[in-house]
């Protein structure tokens, strides 16, 4: 019986190419589109699960409301692990990180930049499940001046796994001795270091210094202990431990200091939540968000909806050609479950080839597919291992599933009426095939509607002015190796021709320096009149060399004595602060942390407000000083010929520093690299809407196709009588174009709604307009016109005798 | 063999109601061979649709080998009629995606039987209908009157005891046509019961009563030997 079926089946595939092809190659794109977004979706869903212990770490956050300002923190402060340890009994281990950027390491006598650096407890690999190879990981960190590294960092400078013992050199002349060689972190992991050093060398590490915030805290509850009781006692012990400094800096109580609409606590976030809910300042990367995993999960069901629908509809509009077979097979004695058996038998086989084409499909697109979303997913044994089981449930499912409808619809189909041809008739009617293609539509139009917004954004966000101008300035990095010599690079560079201007400071708008201080109006520190503005250490070419606009008093100059005492504050700091005229007013901040001496600082200008974070977040509070820092040099230029501006600044660079490559970028690529997350996600977007939009266009290209040959004879009629090409066509297309002008009404609401919300984080954002909307309204209109077009010039250009022969 | 003793069946749309059998009372006797004749639309398919088992009777009764079929439901239905009724319609009616063979084949995979024995049983007819030598060519490779045999040799091939024929060369020429009639002639001699509903008065020359229908009654019945 089952040859039987399979045998009718495979034939009546064959017989019918063009339909099996569209059907086949419809489904296979969908699969292959949704195989992209579950490997997406689970390598998302995968992040730090390599950890034994992924139950039970948690890391400790800060959320702080001072000065105005509310901000919360992935770090914590320096004493909080080794307290929260003594006070709870439940947790078993509470380990550090602390980030502070990279060191120059020595390989033969060149130096090498290396950013995937941290500070490290020594229990940190108790916490984390991070496996040693070499060395001992129980005392690896425990002396200063001690380093663990990856397998593939020993590898790089060593050419040997096995280095424990060895030494490597820290920006030029600190010998650090390598206790460890841990295997690599899987990429799937929210810190990816190379290098953790003994933090027990990191002398801030051991401040009690309770107002600091700056070492990712992590901690390993015991078994069966409950995280959120312990949650709840965070602000007891936050009150307990901060307390008494709280009262020495402000002389507040910490009562005082809540009932003045402040706050200051700590909480954790369970660590299999970092990757994809947690978006706090001063994570260690930039982590993935679930909104968009949600989102591709969507999309990778509607798309294959979208693959399945058309699989119903050209099976039970092909049903007319296929019911004289139904009805004779029922007239011999079939019964209608051996009917049903036989058409999902068909549908099962039409999924199989389009798995194991969409799968090739998913195989080859792979390497382009992570470019554009920035991962690194491969097909792996494991993969594959859970895969195929997967792809062959979905095979069975999705089969049954789009065969259902056909082989429920065409097995119930009355004998006597079929064999007569009477169902001719009623082909049209249809109406769940309707519904299916408004559904279709509906989906692509919801797509191609978030596509237009998405790239509407994200060229608002490219035209935007942001109170400063990005293009023409070279950033050239890690200055502050040239020593005492990087001012001497800096007046070298201002000499160039075609140089504008320069300006040394790491404090840059999109490169994401952070530094908040408390700032007060008053001598006598007090939290009414107190602020926490982000504070940046520049010099008098900053303004200029950036393109920022002082909107009253002055830029800092270097002929002035006293403007080391000085300040220019932002608009919103201006607005916050309230003064009648902020130019002249005095500011003060502590000068340590116990706020008993404080230094005065003078106003001297306001600037316009300028982005410093990305678009996501309102502008704060911004103080610039005077002050040195020499990490990135800015150079604007006015040179069109970049090749031979940069060969000069490279030149001058390889004069100071011989033995250290030069580090560059623009700060145009700097800034779009901000929000590379959006454009990922614009991307991924744009792609799968097309493939929606291809695959639905299939289906509607097979139903035209079906629906012209429903009516050659009709069109052979009207043509006798006279009806023109246009009429013909029109009247071909109006059902078609109907059913999308509804799909229109009904996704423009919901996409309107749902993109409005994606709109929502950020706090600067084009607003969708009605353009939008109706660009892709007509844009599907248009796709659904030519699609079927091709159908119905055919049918209206064709011979009238001859379809009227034909019947 | 077949008694049906006023039989009704209305066909209604919205508005109209009309009668397909009008209390029509027939017997058919075991060996026979009857052509029902009448003009369009008289009830004649209706009828052959009833003694098939494909549709049912409004009202009426329905005896098959003496049993009462009328109020058979579907399965029942199926089962009657795949074990002993074949069907010969006007435009064949074969499966184009399935060879003569398994054209022919396919009642007795519906019917149970084994594989091994159908080979033979398929063999031995498509033998008995000259056709063995196009057995495995698809019925779009055959003429009009080659298909006609095939659609014979699969109405026979689990030897029913009745035959039902609707306008069996209706689509044939004429040396095609009488070859088909020969066939259901020779059926006929080795027992088989066959109803056949025709146009033509050559055709019907071949049976042995013919039973004219007129707006759903009968209304003359001539014998022909």
């Amino acid at each position: 019986m089952i040859r039987n079926y399979i045998k009718t089946a495979i034939r009546s595939l064959s017989k019918n190419k063009g339909f099996t092809a569209i059907n086949v190659l419809g489904l296979s794109l969908g699969l292959a589109a949704c195989l992209l977004i579950v490997f997406y979706v689970s390598d998302e869903l995968g992040y730090d699960t390599y950890n034994k212990n992924i139950d039970n770490i948690y890391r400790v956050n800060t959320d702080v409301r001072f000065g105005g300002n509310e901000a919360s923190y992935a770090v914590a402060p320096a004493p909080t692990a080794a307290a929260l340890k003594t006070d709870f009994p439940e947790i078993e281990q509470a380990a550090r990180f602390r980030v502070k950027g990279g060191f120059k390491v020595k390989k033969g006598n060149q130096n090498i930049q290396e950013d995937m650096m941290v500070y490290a407890d020594p229990n940190i690999f108790d916490v984390f499940t991070l496996p040693m190879i070499y060395g001992n990981k129980a005392n690896a960190l425990k002396e200063p001046h001690t380093v663990v590294i990856t397998e593939r960092t020993a590898e790089k400078y060593f050419n040997s796994t096995n280095v424990v013992g060895r030494t490597l050199t820290f920006d030029d002349n600190t010998p650090y001795k390598v206790t460890g060689v841990i295997k690599n972190i899987p990429h799937q992991s929210h810190f990816n270091f190379d290098f953790f050093v003994a933090m027990p060398g990191l002398d801030e590490s051991k401040e009690d210094m309770w107002f600091s915030n700056n070492f990712q805290t992590y901690i390993l509850l015991k078994k069966g202990a409950d995280a959120d009781k312990l949650n709840a006692k965070l602000s007891s012990f936050m009150r307990h431990r901060a307390g008494p400094q709280l009262q020495s800096i402000l002389h507040l109580t910490f009562d005082d200091f809540e009932k003045g609409g402040n706050y200051y606590r700590l909480n954790l976030t369970p660590l299999k939540k970092i990757h994809l809910y947690s978006n706090k300042l001063s994570e260690i990367d930039a982590n993935g968000n679930i909104r968009y995993v949600y989102i591709f999960s969507a999309i990778a069901i509607f798309i294959l909806l979208i693959a399945c629908v058309n699989f119903m509809n050209l099976s039970t509009a092909r049903s007319t050609n296929r019911a004289r077979e139904v009805g004779v097979r029922k007239v011999l004695g079939s019964p209608r479950k051996y009917l049903i058996a036989q058409f999902l038998t068909e549908s099962v086989i039409v999924t199989l080839a389009a798995a194991v084409i969409g799968l090739v499909m998913a195989w080859l697109f792979l390497a382009h597919f992570n470019q554009i979303a920035g991962k690194e997913l491969t097909v792996t044994p494991q993969i594959l291992g859970w895969l195929v089981p997967v792809l062959f449930a979905m095979v069975i499912i999705i089969g049954a599933l789009a065969g259902s409808y056909p082989a429920l619809f065409l097995s119930g189909f009355n004998p006597i009426e079929v064999l007569k041809g009477k169902l001719a008739a009623g082909f049209k009617g249809g109406r769940l095939r309707s519904f299916l293609v408004v559904f279709q539509f509906a989906i692509s139009i919801f797509l191609i509607i978030g596509t237009l917004v998405i790239y509407n954004q994200l060229k608002y966000i490219q035209n935007r002015d942001l109170g400063y101008n990005r293009d023409h300035i070279l950033l050239v990095k890690n200055v502050s190796t040239l020593g005492s010599s990087s001012q001497v690079f800096k007046q070298e560079i201002k000499q160039l021709t075609g140089v504008q201007n320069a300006t040394l400071t790491s404090a840059l708008p999109t490169g994401g320096f952070q530094s908040s201080t408390s700032f007060f109006k008053s001598p006598v520190p007090d939290q009414k009149n107190g602020i926490l503005p982000q504070r940046w250490p520049i010099d008098a070419d900053y303004i200029p060399t950036m393109g920022m606009k002082i909107i009253s008093g002055r830029n800092f100059s270097d002929q002035m004595p006293t403007d080391s005492n000085s300040v220019i504050i932002n608009e919103t700091a201006a607005r916050m602060l309230a003064f009648s005229n902020p130019v002249g007013a005095k500011m003060y901040e502590p000068e340590d942390n116990k706020m008993t001496r404080l230094k005065e600082y003078h106003i001297i200008g306001v600037v316009k407000d300028f982005n410093f974070k990305s678009l996501r977040e309102n502008i704060t509070p911004m103080f610039l000083m005077l002050e040195p820092n020499d990490g990135t040099l800015s150079i604007r230029f006015r040179s069109a010929n970049i090749p031979a501006l940069l060969a000069q600044v490279k030149n001058k660079w390889a004069q100071l520093s011989p033995n250290q490559e030069i580090n560059y970028s623009f700060m145009d690529k700097d800034f779009d690299s901000i929000y590379r997350a959006e454009q990922r996600v614009g991307s991924i977007f744009m792609i799968f809407t097309t493939l929606a939009i291809i695959i639905a266009c299939l289906g509607l290209f097979g139903l035209a196709a079906y629906a012209t040959e429903q009516r050659t004879k009709e069109i052979g009629i009207r043509k006798v009588l006279g009806a023109s090409l246009s009429t013909i066509i029109g009247m071909l297309s109006a059902d078609f174009v109907k059913l999308v002008i509804i799909a229109i009404c009904i996704a423009s609401p919901v996409a309107w709604w749902a993109m409005n919300k994606w709109l929502q984080d950020f706090a600067y954002r084009a607003n969708i307009q009605w353009w939008i909307v109706a660009l892709a309204g007509a844009g599907a209109i248009l796709i659904a016109f030519i699609t079927i077009s091709f159908q119905s010039i055919k049918a209206a250009l064709a011979n009238p005798v001859k379809s009227l022969r034909s019947e | 063999m077949i008694k049906i003793t006023e039989l009704q069946k209305y066909y209604r749309t919205e508005e109209v109601e009309t009668i397909a059998l009008n209390k029509l009372s027939i017997e058919v006797k075991e060996g026979e061979f009857v052509a029902i004749m009448g003009p369009s639309g008289c009830g004649k398919s209706t009828l052959l649709n009833i003694l098939g088992l494909l549709d049912d009777p409004d009202g009426g009764s329905y005896l098959f080998n003496n049993i009462e079929v009328a109020d058979f439901n579907e399965r029942k239905r199926a089962d009657l009629r795949k074990h002993n009724i074949g069907f010969v319609f006007q435009s064949f009616n074969l499966i184009d995606e399935l060879t003569v063979f398994e054209n022919v084949e396919l009642p007795l995979i519906y019917t149970g039987v084994p594989s091994s024995e159908r080979v033979g049983r398929v063999e031995k007819v498509l033998d008995k209908m000259q056709i063995m030598h196009r057995r495995n060519h698809y019925p779009q490779q055959l003429s009009g009157g080659q298909q006609q045999r095939v659609a014979v040799a699969r109405a026979v091939v689990n030897n029913p005891k009745l035959i039902l024929a609707d306008e069996p060369t209706g689509n044939l020429d004429s040396s095609n046509g009488n070859e088909v009639m020969e066939l259901l002639t020779d059926l006929n001699e080795q027992g088989t019961t066959i109803i056949m509903v025709t146009h033509s008065e050559h055709d019907a020359r071949y049976s042995h009563r013919i039973i004219r229908l007129l707006d759903g009654q009968t209304v003359m019945e001539n014998i022909m030997i």
